[in-house]
């Protein structure tokens, strides 16, 4: 019997809102303030070390938080189909189909879109498509684009890979002192690393408190409230909202209070959320005491910087975040998460949009089952175009994965 | 008398071209035993270190686009699907070992899983770097060139030194300048056989690869013929690993004058600029400098103005952008320069493939296009 | 001695044979069902036509062939349906300058030139949305006929949307939405607004100069046409008979007669 199982909602997420729309508002009136005070906007790539931005004042802007925001208010698919028309293939990314369909039609967009860039800033350890994207923008506005090319680890870092990125860093603080008129603060850089540090240990804190159980958090609290650190990543505001999100999940814990009530199965999650499904999926889920513990995605982001100069710290610890690591890599961060969050089985979104996430998905199941003996479960759509969400055949698939499991 | 037996040499000659073009690589351990192998699927890949290591390198190429191994999802190229699902088959249990350098996302992905999935006892991976003008991009390169070399080393037991570095840029570098030959004539012959030729030297020994060309070079120079009013295309894409597109477009009355393909004439461009004294730089140099592809970054303007220039050079009346299904690089490329293109006075064709075959839909859209001239 | 000039056009589905004379007009046309051998129902038309003139095949001057089959139809000359697509509908509406095509398995947008001649197109032929074969599932599911479409689409209030763009998933959409007891009316208003929508996709990619030509079987159907005026915020010019406007281009151009 499928009980009707609530969402149990954060007290904290009303700050959350207030923290992002703050945020939004200043972004989108950023063309009062921004000269005046000689702070730039940039568009700049989830995985771009933001913290050298910050040193020199910049305003980071996000493309694909947008992305997700034009996936979770359902309109990613409208903006893809105009930048189709355009002649971008179906088949590419659907936050830079989103994206630029926002660009050419900022009518049917979000906020009227984003604000235009002054600066372009591409990283391309996420993915090879943020180069092509970025590169696409450029041509567009023809503003400065700057590409740091973090080489794919097939192992482990090594020294001349290091080397390459501190090298290109070394040059993108010249080339940004220059464009901004004012010279790399190198406490500046440090603070705002601290801040970083700061921030990314609250985050690890957080996730850590659902090895509970029950979990006081589901994914989609994880997917909502990452917001701040990946667009806020660096700054106060982020540091502050974190603390008090960490004392209210600590408080659940104390409590015993669990995100699903009844909590008899615990999943993690693997890949992008579903964006215009952030609730429903996971009820197909929650209403069968299933709750996602963890997941690798919002975990990305628990990315410790490493000690010492500041500019190798950042080329280290941009160049090893785990999408740009080996399948060997990324399936023993499954096994252990689900070792240490105790997790009964595993999802994993087939997100046709984020081909490096993806494409190895098969590989680290087969492995990851075999290791733990937890089953794995794999689900077909993409992360911000609805069109490719097929609701009955999913359906099938997580009702029949969910009844194996209750069977233990 | 001595004339006659010339001539047969060289007809003869460029049937073995024809022959390995067609078999693609397939028989190779057969038809050349004694040699050992090594696979590659992109031109950044090294042949020199796979030379100067005493291997054959040889090209991977899917034979259908209907491979679905149960490793991928559906929404990759063919080029990576088939070429493991033959893999899995044990098609390529002959070669001593596989590389990838870095490409694409699908490419890295298959890279990761390739020894496991494919059964492959040796992988290996080169990471060149993507932006070909970077500060710091030509000294990494040569460190990753390094590595590669001492792991190939490992693969035969025996440390390449320079003199075996040198036969090697030497014998690519001979290569190279065969191909301009061929291509530079390429007007004047039909299209799939000059496709064929350049493949061959991509699948064989490169020793006899040369040796076969430079013979069959005068019987070539025999067949060439003005193509009077066949209608003038570029063809610009990644990988064809057969001649159907250029068998199309020859018969709809069309000639490939210019071709930009990675399993075309690209693979061949380039030259050891600034001297070969130190090989690894020179190799490094000589693919920061080539006609980039999609997966390379040189600023906004290096690839639209390269296909501009060669399609003026070569008096092209049409450009035919080619992309294979999935294929997100040349997918994201096909934008700027069909807009590019066409603002220059050509027409422009951007024609997507499942793999490299022309079916009855594929040859409708290429009729059009060459009759819209 | 008039000369004449044949068109043949062998679909996948139906295969259409036209006869102009030497000023381009339309002397005898004829059309059926492609069966197993187009090139014989063909052959089948145009004997039946000659017969219908009291000609003979000695009086025709010249042949062209287009269509899927055309390769296998012993013409002077065979020219893509594109080509030829675009020089029947400039002889019949000279100020055309856009032609949608919506045949049973593929459509098209063909961008045209003064006189006729092609400048650009984009196809739709690797997936069954936006065609004549989506309408029929759709009408299959709805368990109505295809000829009735236009009629119901007209009854509709207010039009069920179809988000797939899968036909597979598109018809159990159809499904869902007749099991929650939506009007059949509705149902195909949205299944035309589906196709209208998927060729509008087609039609930004050439861009819409007009006037705009809507032509091929689908035509026909007046809900579609309703739904895809509505959608390219446009007029739409509709030949009388669009299911042969390919054959009467090719005869067109085996007679090399200008507009």
């Amino acid at each position: 019997m499928a009980e009707n199982r609530k969402y149990l909602p954060l007290a904290s997420t009303r700050r959350l809102e207030k923290l992002m729309t703050r945020y939004y508002f200043l972004t989108r009136y950023h063309r009062f303030w921004g000269k005046p005070l000689r702070r730039p906007l940039a568009w700049v790539t989830s995985g771009a070390p933001v913290e050298l931005l910050r040193a020199f004042r910049i305003h980071p802007v996000y493309p694909e938080n947008y992305g997700a925001i034009c996936g979770t208010r359902r309109v990613s698919a409208q903006l893809c189909q105009v930048a189709e028309a355009a002649g971008y293939s179906q088949d590419l990314c659907s936050y830079a189909r989103s994206h630029i369909g926002s660009i050419l039609r900022p009518e049917l967009a979000p906020m009227g879109g984003l604000p235009k860039p002054d600066l372009l800033v591409a990283c391309n350890n996420i993915c090879g498509t943020v180069l092509k994207w970025y590169e696409a923008l450029a041509r567009i506005f023809r503003v400065p684009l700057l590409v740091l090319d973090t080489p794919f680890l097939p192992g482990e870092l090594t020294e001349s890979a290091k080397s390459y990125v501190l090298e290109q860093l070394k040059h993108m603080a010249d080339f940004l002192a220059h464009f901004t008129g004012r010279r790399l603060d190198r406490r500046e850089l440090e603070r705002h690393m601290a801040l970083s540090k700061e921030t990314v240990n609250l985050w690890k804190e957080i996730r850590g408190f659902c090895r509970a159980k029950p979990s006081p958090l589901n994914a989609p609290d994880l997917f909502i409230h990452m917001a701040p650190i990946v667009v806020l990543r660096g700054t106060p505001q982020a540091v502050h909202y974190y603390r008090l999100l960490r004392n209210e999940v600590n408080s659940r814990v104390q409590q015993g209070q669990g995100a699903v009530p009844g909590e008899k199965i615990r999943l993690v999650w693997d890949n992008i959320a579903i964006w215009y499904r952030i609730f429903g999926f996971f009820q197909m889920f929650s209403e069968r005491g299933a709750c996602f513990v963890t997941d690798t995605y919002s975990g990305g982001w628990v990315m410790e910087l490493t000690e010492g100069d500041p500019l190798e710290s950042l080329a280290a610890t941009y160049t090893e975040i785990f999408l740009n690591r080996s399948p060997e890599f990324r399936a023993r961060q499954m096994i252990e998460l689900i070792k240490d969050y105790n997790a009964d089985g595993f999802v994993m979104h087939s997100n046709r949009s984020c081909k490096p996430y993806s494409l190895v998905q098969e590989v680290i199941r087969r492995r990851v089952m075999q290791e733990t003996g937890v089953p794995g479960l794999v689900v077909e759509a993409d992360m911000a175009d609805q069109r490719v969400f097929a609701e009955e055949p999913v359906r099938n698939r997580v009702q029949a994965f969910l009844e194996t499991l209750s069977d233990i | 008398m001595t004339g006659m037996v010339k001539t047969s040499k060289e007809k003869e000659q460029l049937n073995l071209l024809l022959e390995e073009a067609a078999l693609s690589g397939r028989e190779a351990a057969g038809r050349y035993p004694g040699r050992r192998f090594f696979g590659y699927f992109c031109s950044y890949w090294p042949e020199e270190l796979v030379l100067a290591a005493g291997l054959e390198p040889l090209r991977m190429l899917p034979a259908s686009s209907r491979g679905a191994p149960a490793a991928l999802p559906v929404y990759c190229c063919s080029l990576a699907k088939d070429t493991l699902s033959l893999a899995a088959e044990g098609k390529f249990n002959n070669l001593a070992g596989v590389g990838f350098a870095h490409t694409c996302d699908t490419m890295q992905c298959l890279g990761g899983i390739w020894g496991e999935t494919a059964g492959q006892a040796v992988t290996l991976v080169l990471v060149p770097p993507v932006r070909l003008d970077a500060p710091g991009a030509l000294a990494y390169f040569k460190a990753e060139l390094a590595a590669l070399l001492q792991r190939l080393a490992g693969l035969t037991g025996h440390q390449p030194g320079g003199e075996d570095l040198h036969r090697a840029l030497a014998l690519c570098e001979h290569i190279r300048r065969l191909a301009a030959r061929l291509d530079e004539m390429r007007s004047l012959l039909p299209s799939p056989l000059v496709a064929a030729l350049l493949r061959a030297g991509q699948v064989m020994p490169r020793a006899d690869f040369a040796r076969a060309l430079e013979t069959a070079l005068p019987a070539l120079q025999e067949q060439a013929a003005d193509p009077g009013d066949k209608r003038r295309v570029l063809v610009s894409g990644a990988v064809l690993e057969n001649d159907d597109l250029f068998r199309s477009i020859e018969e709809l009355g069309g000639r490939v004058v210019a071709d930009d393909t990675c399993t075309g004439y690209r693979h061949f461009t380039g030259s050891y600029a600034g001297g070969k004294d130190d090989p690894l730089a020179a190799i490094a140099r000589r693919y920061i400098a080539m006609p980039p592809c999609p997966c390379r970054h040189r600023g906004l303007d290096a690839r639209p103005d390269h296909l501009e220039k060669l399609a003026r050079a070569r008096q092209a009346h049409g450009v035919i952008l080619v992309t294979r299904k999935y294929c997100e690089p040349h997918a994201w490329d096909a934008v700027p320069l069909s807009q590019r293109l066409r603002g220059a006075g050509l027409h422009v064709l951007v024609l997507e493939l499942e793999g490299a075959e022309i079916g009855g839909q594929e040859r409708t859209r290429l009729q059009a296009f060459l009759e819209s001239f | 001695m008039n000369k004449y000039y044949l068109g043949i056009d062998i679909g996948s589905l139906t295969t259409k044979v036209v006869l102009v004379d030497d000023t381009g007009a339309v002397a005898a046309r004829a059309a059926d069902r492609s069966g197993y051998s187009g090139r014989r129902v063909a052959e089948r038309l145009v004997e039946e036509i000659l017969k219908e003139k009291g000609l003979d095949k000695k009086d025709i001057s010249a042949t062209v062939a287009t269509g899927y089959g055309r390769v296998t139809f012993p013409a002077d000359r065979e020219i893509s349906e594109i080509t030829c697509q675009a020089r029947g509908i400039a002889h019949l509406f000279p100020a055309a300058r856009t032609v949608i095509d919506i045949g049973g398995q593929d459509s098209k947008v063909i961008k045209l030139l003064p006189g006729g001649k092609v400048a650009d197109f984009a196809m739709n032929d690797k997936c069954a949305a936006g065609t004549g074969r989506f309408l029929e599932v759709m009408a299959g599911a709805l368990e109505v006929r295809v000829e009735d479409l236009d009629d119901l689409a007209a009854q509709s209030g207010e039009s069920c949307p179809i988000s797939s763009i899968c036909t597979v998933f598109a018809e159990s959409e159809v499904i869902s939405h007749i099991a929650a007891g939506r009007q059949k009316a509705d149902i195909v208003a949205g299944v035309c607004a589906s196709v209208a929508a998927r060729v509008a996709s087609l039609a930004s990619r050439t861009g819409l100069e007009p006037e705009v030509v809507f032509t091929g079987g689908v035509a026909r159907n007046k809900g579609v046409v309703n739904a895809l005026a509505e959608h390219l915020r446009c007029r739409l010019l509709v030949p009388e008979e669009p299911e042969v406007t390919a054959a009467l281009g090719a005869a067109l151009l085996a007679g090399n007669i200008k507009v």
